[in-house]
């Protein structure tokens, strides 16, 4: 049984309900109570996502200010669970527009009530799609589609093209591609990249009318070496870069058998946005920086703090909303420091010195350099443990990856013309280095 | 009062009881109800989104139920769904009101409106009320029937549901058949699922009572039915896709090319974005290649990718879901996933509950090329701010060192971690450090030195402590000071947990041996001291101790100091029977708890907090799952039990110590337990070989001059004339079948000490307990404060039992027994010795 949820749950901080639904009576209906009880109200909230309390398991999620809770009496499928918590959030999402959080669930908790009822019936998941459920669920409460104009709804709402319905006609076709990819990095205090990755994901926002097929060639080895193959011109082939993608996993739309026969991209996209794939890379990761901390600890209650970053991406492009976060002890009395750009400061709260830089250009190297002055404890014998240091960034037009979109293709019968927008951002992922 | 606008909007428990408001909502419904003036619809969404509101923070609206009902007379869908969610809360606790519902649910079953149609037959099949079920057969038939595809699936949940209310209606009306008729032949891939959803669960429930029931259910796994749905696939939505996998993986294909068939028609399953469907298929792969080793071990390899890149991606919630599966894999096959443990490395943010799996899969994969860089990268863990997670990393540096053979480099590392000077780091290290010398005693010089330097005074952790005097009593000769030390750690014999006491009364005997003169003293307080010692055990054991020393010094060391060999493999806490059932049960539950679901879920529908009387819905014998076949190895073996009882008692203790560090019932009186059946044993069959009292030889005579025996030696309550088996065993099915058979004994009301009740946090410590007494218990559950056991007990000399239901409020501090018992006689003796027990609980 993959999952048949007895009840979910919407919890507030404080542990209110604030919208609940019993799908199945196998569980009492104290079952708030004892999460509450058991988890909410002990330290072993955030400790573990799965608990089994009494004879029922409890999978929960905290999405802003609210803690969503899934109630199974049985062996459960957790990553269903979870992954079925993960589309009903981004679907109540897309109806509020923008924030899930305490607020949004009390303005429309009619709303949620309903969806509920839809997406999943006696604890089993049904239709998640965004798309089929605004046909016939809507704020507005119009009557239902089935009566009224768009004559083909029944089959959309539960049928084979789940994910786009017919007829739809745009003044404009564009199509948007946003390559995301978040670069994770973990360097040892020497200077050695200890784990590096990147994960990238493909948004698209899709603006076009009728039915149109569509095909992505990216710069991958697999995909080009394929394609050299199936034209049998080996002659033409595409100069650059080449990257190796570790793995793939594609939107529902995407013709998995024809990726895995041609190693080509091609879907019939749902309308709006989605995510169409994600990949990941493990091997020639570009990073967009380099830090080079040097800390002495100068007796008990000075230290000195000097830290180089370098961009080491294009001298024409800039990174934007970089921050470093440098740990101190806890007991800091006093800091002053120095830096070449940006703008720094102590963080008490957070034991960090923060250096800002809102733009960062490429092939250039600020450096901040800080004295700290600690307030000397009895309990001195203890070392301090470094934390490492922390980066947030966003780069655009950059991939780590090197990853380029070379073409995208529009077939659709009526043979429009579209106009396609292809972006490029690397953010940091967790980006850490020892000290 | 507030402003109801106000409170709808932010409602919330503390706020009065709302009856105010209440009959001002009944007033304005009632108002409303009969009018058609325009705009009215949007006033009643109002009211009725006022309403709903109140019934989600538990203010009770069902006296609304009439207006409520008046009021859904309406076009206006949005209206109507709120009214069906009302009535559907409301119907099961006023079945009477419900049926006032019935009439328009069942016209909107009919309404030309296949929306309508299907959310009305929703709330018909949701109002869950037993009497109502003969409306219910009609509107399902014909939505079975019914030509939009909404309502049918609608409808399919709808039949499984009234088999749930009354399943012999829903046989009865041949829903059954007709969910098969739509599975095998319906165009609408939602409908299919459905079908598959509800037959599964009704054909699960019915195999037990009827043959055919199961055949259809074996039948969801023919070849025919398979194939079908393999063909339709691509069609079903993820969570459809979900589902069938999941029976796919119950399949067994005929030969090995159907095998293969299959796995290349679901390769590019792997590849979807959902997480839950590639684990589905992942089950399908592994679970067709059993039997085939080496594409088996392919299909780890070919899975790896996906597994890394899910891990990555998603919320923490989602890649601990998967984290847990990969680490089911890397625990199966370490090897394969060698050469991938960067993956493992923690990141400074991530929640405990990856880092801690990420920490054991990084243990499991070290091998000879790359423990060099997976010891460096835990060392940094050691430093972290997380106490548990630091501790974690140095017990996996140790298990490390004790599955290589190259272990110079970590035992540096370890011995660095003595000299950290942090309580933790220091108390893990020495537990480790203890564990290694055991296994490799060629290291004890380095070892010892840096274990001399150590101040017992910086150790309070009992297991650290306890490793340490281990330490001091097996290599007295190399340390100079140790019988100085251990004379210290006498001194606050009081202050230490049992444990400690025991390891300490065993660590000066052996130093005894060994420097006889200087120990002397220390020794003879020890003895004592643990004479005197209320804990069974230590008392046990000390007495044990004066006795052998009286007896003959020599056999005395024969006994407690025994040369001994390294071990070689330390004792795996899981058999591989239960790895094999929860790998069977991959992608569910039981791979995140790590126990195979009998463990906890007995029942499929289980109440959370009542205990059924029936014994078969309680957690039946977790602890006899475990403590049984350990028992029973010792029973095997007690052709050589004279001589190295003690040691072994503490080989067992120091696997406990040594493999399974989480085990949250580690507890000294557990391990301890069969040691003290042991060495009564042992006692008796000395003293028989010899009247040790006049010949007691000069020098125990010496040794003892400080200590004070002639008081009878054993304090403790009188001796009970009953006595009890202590490894007694009863399988769960005769136990149910004797409660079942005798009558009720005695049934009265005891107290706990307050210690007993403080220390009765979780079920396991008083079974450990009782267990001690010779008491065992067969099942046991609950949450704090109320907790309940079952427990059994035999005679010595006859196979005749006693069977314990008891129920313990720790609040209160009482604890209700309903004794049975089969010699009917003793009963009171039997009342009196548990009771005895019981009340000793917490006392150590």
């Amino acid at each position: 049984m993959p999952v048949a949820a007895s009840a979910i749950y919407f919890l507030n901080l404080r542990g209110d309900v604030l919208i609940n639904r019993l799908y199945r009576d196998d569980v009492g209906g104290n079952m708030v109570d004892a999460f509450r009880m058991h988890i909410m109200q002990t330290k072993e909230l955030g400790t573990c996502p799965v608990r089994q309390i009494g004879g029922c398991s409890f999978f929960y999620m905290r999405i802003s200010n609210v803690y969503i809770v899934i109630v199974v009496s049985s062996n459960a499928n957790v990553a269903c669970a979870f992954k079925f918590v993960v589309e009903a959030v981004a679907l109540f999402k897309s109806y509020f527009g923008g924030a899930f959080d305490e607020d949004a669930i009390r303005n429309n908790f009619v709303l949620i009530y309903e969806l509920l009822d839809e997406i999943m019936d006696f604890g089993y998941p049904q239709n998640l799609s965004p798309e089929i459920l605004k046909l016939y669920i809507t704020q507005e409460g119009v009557r239902s589609p089935f009566s009224s104009k768009v004559p083909n709804a029944t089959l959309q709402v539960t049928g084979a093209v789940g994910w786009r319905r017919e007829g739809l006609a745009y003044k404009k076709n564009e199509v948007f591609l946003d390559i995301v990819e978040s670069v994770n990095l973990l360097m040892s205090s020497k200077g050695s990249v200890l784990r590096c990755d990147v994960t990238g994901k493909i948004l698209m926002k899709c603006f076009l009318s009728g039915m149109p097929d569509l095909k992505l060639g990216l710069n991958d080895k697999i995909g080009l070496e394929k394609e050299s193959q199936l034209k049998n011109r080996p002659t033409k082939r595409y100069h650059g870069k080449t990257i190796e993608l570790d793995d793939v996993t594609f939107h529902q739309c995407v013709n998995l058998t024809r990726f895995n026969s041609e190693k080509t991209v091609s879907f019939v996209p749902p309308d709006g946005e989605f995510e169409l794939m994600k990949y990941r890379i493990t091997e020639g990761v570009n990073l967009p920086f380099r830090v080079l901390p040097t800390i002495k600890e100068l007796g008990r209650t000075r230290m000195e703090v000097n830290v180089k970053v370098k961009s080491v991406f294009g001298a024409k492009m800039f990174a934007l909303g970089v921050v470093i976060k440098i740990p101190v002890p806890k007991q800091t009395a006093k800091t002053s420091f120095q830096v070449t750009s940006g703008r720094a400061k102590y963080n008490a709260s957070i034991d960090c010195l923060v250096w800002k830089i809102r733009k960062f250009p490429g092939q250039t190297e600020p450096t901040l350099s800080a004295e700290i002055e600690l307030i000397s404890t009895i309990a001195e014998k203890k070392s301090w443990t470094r934390p490492p240091i922390q980066m947030e960034f966003q780069v655009p037009m950059f991939t780590a990856s090197g990853l380029r979109v070379r073409f995208l293709k529009v077939w659709e019968k009526s043979g429009y013309n579209t106009v396609e927008w292809v972006r490029y951002i690397t953010k940091a992922g967790s980006y850490e280095v020892r000290c | 009062m507030a402003p109801p606008a106000q409170s709808s909007r932010y409602p919330s428990p503390s706020q009065p009881s709302g009856k105010g408001e209440v009959s001002d909502l009944r007033l304005q419904l009632r108002q409303l109800a009969g009018s058609r003036a325009p705009g009215v619809d949007d006033s009643k969404r109002e009211l009725f989104k006022k309403v709903i509101s109140y019934m989600t923070i538990g203010i009770d609206v069902s006296s609304l139920f009439g207006e409520m009902v008046m009021c859904s007379v309406t076009p206006d869908i949005v209206l109507k769904k709120m009214c069906y969610l009302y009535v559907g809360n409301y119907a099961k606790v006023n079945p009477d009101l419900a049926l006032l519902t019935i009439n328009f649910l069942q016209r909107d079953c009919k309404d030309q409106d296949p929306m309508i149609r299907g959310l009305a037959l929703r709330s018909l099949s949701s109002l869950r009320v037993a009497n109502l079920v003969e409306y219910l057969v009609g509107p399902l038939g014909s939505g079975l029937k019914d030509n939009n595809a909404y309502v049918r699936t609608v409808a399919v949940m709808g039949a499984v549901k009234l088999y749930h209310i009354s399943a012999s209606t829903c046989i009865d009306a041949d829903f059954p058949a007709t969910l098969k008729h739509l599975m095998l032949n319906d165009s609408d891939s939602q409908v299919v699922v459905n079908c598959l959803f509800a037959l599964q669960e009704i054909w699960n429930s019915e195999s037990s009572k009827s043959e055919e029931a199961t055949r259809e259910k074996e039948g969801l796994i023919s070849k025919p039915f398979i194939y079908y749905l393999l063909n339709r696939l691509r069609e079903f939505n993820e969570w459809g896709q979900c589902l069938v996998l999941e029976l796919v993986a119950k399949y067994v294909p005929s030969d090995t090319n159907e095998n293969f068939d299959i796995m290349n028609l679901l390769e590019d399953r792997l590849q979807h974005a959902n997480g839950a469907v590639v684990l589905a298929t992942i089950k399908v792969f592994l679970q067709l290649t059993l039997s085939m080793a080496d594409v088996h071990q392919e299909v780890y390899e070919r899975i790896k990718a996906p597994l890394l890149t899910l891990v990555s991606s998603g919320s923490p919630e989602q890649s601990y879901a998967v984290l847990s599966h990969l680490h089911l894999l890397v625990m199966r096959a370490p090897y394969i996933f060698a050469s991938d443990y960067k993956h493992f490395y923690c990141q400074y943010n991530e929640p405990s509950y990856v880092k801690k799996l990420k920490l054991e899969m990084l243990t499991a994969v070290a091998n000879e090329s790359n423990t060099y860089e997976i010891v460096t990268e835990l060392c940094e863990y050691a430093a972290n701010v997380d106490v548990p997670i630091a501790r974690e990393s140095i017990r996996a540096v140790g298990k490390i060192a004790l599955q290589q053979y190259d272990v110079n480099a970590i035992v540096d590392r370890l011995l660095q971690f003595l000299e950290m000077e942090k309580d933790y780091v220091t108390a893990e290290a020495l537990v480790l450090v203890k564990d290694l010398l055991r296994k490799y005693p060629q290291w004890s010089h380095d070892c010892i030195a840096v274990v001399g330097n150590i101040s017992s005074k910086n150790v309070q952790e009992p297991k650290a402590k306890a490793a340490l005097i281990w330490m001091l009593g097996e290599y007295a000769q190399d340390m100079d000071d140790a019988p100085y030390i251990l004379e210290s750690l006498v001194e606050n014999w009081e202050e230490d947990a049992p444990e400690v006491r025991l390891h300490l009364l065993t660590a000066i005997m052996k130093c005894f041996f060994r420097r006889p003169p200087e120990t002397q003293k220390a020794l003879g307080i020890a003895l004592a001291a643990g004479v005197a010692d209320f804990h069974q055990d230590v008392h046990d054991r000390a007495l044990f101790y004066y006795r052998l020393l009286q007896y003959d010094v020599s056999s005395a060391e024969r006994v407690v100091n025994p040369p001994k060999q390294a071990v070689s493999v330390f004792a795996d806490t899981q058999s591989n029977e239960i790895k094999d059932r929860i790998f069977d049960e991959f992608n569910s539950l039981s791979v995140v708890y790590q126990k195979p679901s009998y463990m906890f879920t007995d029942k499929d529908h289980r109440g959370p907090f009542e205990f059924s009387d029936e014994i078969g819905n309680l957690t039946v014998g977790v602890e006899s799952e475990h403590e049984v076949p350990a028992t029973s190895v010792d029973a095997n073996e007690t052709s050589d039990l004279l001589l190295s009882t003690t040691e072994k008692e503490e080989t067992r203790a120091m696997v406990a110590n040594g493999s399974d560090y989480t085990a949250p019932l580690y507890d000294s009186s557990s391990r301890a337990l069969p040691s003290q059946g042991q060495s009564e044993l042992a006692i008796t069959s000395l003293l028989g070989t010899s009247d040790p009292g006049p010949q007691a030889s000069m020098a125990i005579d010496d040794l003892l001059m400080g200590l004070d025996l002639t008081a009878p030696p054993a304090p403790a309550s009188a001796p009970p004339s009953l006595k009890l088996n202590a490894r007694a065993a009863l399988d769960a099915g005769s136990f149910q079948r004797k409660w079942r058979e005798l009558p009720v004994a005695i049934s009265q009301e005891c107290e706990l000490s307050s210690q007993g009740a403080a220390a009765l946090t979780s079920a396991q410590a008083l079974l450990q307990h009782m267990q001690g007494n010779s008491i065992q218990c067969i099942a046991s559950g609950g949450q704090s404060p109320n907790f309940k056991f079952f427990f059994f007990a035999q005679k010595a000399e006859e196979p005749s039992v006693f069977l314990v239901e008891c129920k313990i409020n720790t609040s209160t501090a009482k604890a209700q027994l309903n004794i049975k018992a089969e010699d009917q006689s003793t009963s009171h003796e039997f009342s009196a010795l548990f009771q005895s027990a019981l009340s000793r609980f917490g006392m150590s």
